[in-house]
């Protein structure tokens, strides 16, 4: 069965998704930090904290043309560029590159929080012997599944021949 | 109806535009902006004259800084010491 990801797992997790991301840090519905990838406690708090005032800021520069509070943040400055995606449970930021492809990243940041919600968990490809085997019923049978699916026909397949 | 050859002048007149079109594309991407997304996905810029849109630039500035900016994390790597992930 897959893992569940737990919030302290979740910003470790979006590093992994993009090579672009350098920081990330998860905040709980409180806007306290929950989860942080800095190796300096302080400074993954800190990160936390201005994850938290920047969502602030963005809602009241939002409020007269949006009245619907956004749920993904933007913002590219010289050096690199921030995103920032929020459920009504969880918000993640991330501190990326500024070469980050925006439409990536805030798939990524989406991605994650809906695992954390509890959604399906983020299929990533393996290399070699870790993504050959599938040895639980389950993932067998799920694999069956997905190839009866497939849209195209088998060659030679009865009724072929007219 | 048969296009109109271009002489070498046109040809370079072209070219000169092309450039200086990406030029002004590539400062453009590099100014520094902000962007909220609504729960569908539309994108909208907070423009510059906008309540807190400077303290906004400010706070991603920190945690920029906080995190490495782009420079230092290529340095970083080149010396071997990337930050290590949690």
């Amino acid at each position: 069965m897959a893992e569940t990801l737990t919030p302290d797992a979740a910003p470790a997790r979006l590093l992994e998704l993009s090579s672009d991301a350098r920081a990330a840090v998860l905040l709980d519905a409180a806007g306290a930090p929950a989860a942080w990838t800095e190796a300096d406690p302080e400074r993954g708090r800190a990160l936390a904290e201005l994850a938290r005032e920047l969502f602030e800021t963005v809602d009241r520069a939002t409020r007269d043309w949006d009245p619907d509070p956004s749920e993904q943040i933007e913002v590219q400055v010289p050096g690199g560029a921030v995103f920032a995606s929020r459920t009504p449970r969880w918000t993640l930021a991330v501190v990326a590159r500024r070469a980050a492809l925006s439409s990536l990243m805030l798939w990524d940041l989406r991605a994650v929080l809906g695992e954390l919600e509890g959604g399906p968990p983020i299929r990533r490809s393996t290399s070699g012997d870790d993504g050959a085997a599938s040895d639980t019923p389950a993932e067998q049978a799920s694999e069956e599944a997905a190839a009866g699916e497939s849209p195209v026909p088998e060659l030679g397949a009865p009724g072929d021949e007219s | 109806m048969k296009e109109k050859r271009k002489g070498p002048i046109s040809i370079a007149g072209g070219l000169v535009d092309s450039v200086a079109a990406t030029v002004r594309r590539m400062q453009r991407d590099r100014e520094p902006r902000a962007l909220a997304y609504d729960p569908t996905g539309y994108a909208r810029l907070i423009q510059p004259e906008a309540r807190g849109h400077e303290r906004i630039l400010q706070i991603a500035e920190s945690m920029v800084a906080q995190a490495g900016s782009d420079g230092a994390a290529q340095s970083n790597e080149e010396a071997g010491t990337r930050p290590k992930k949690r």
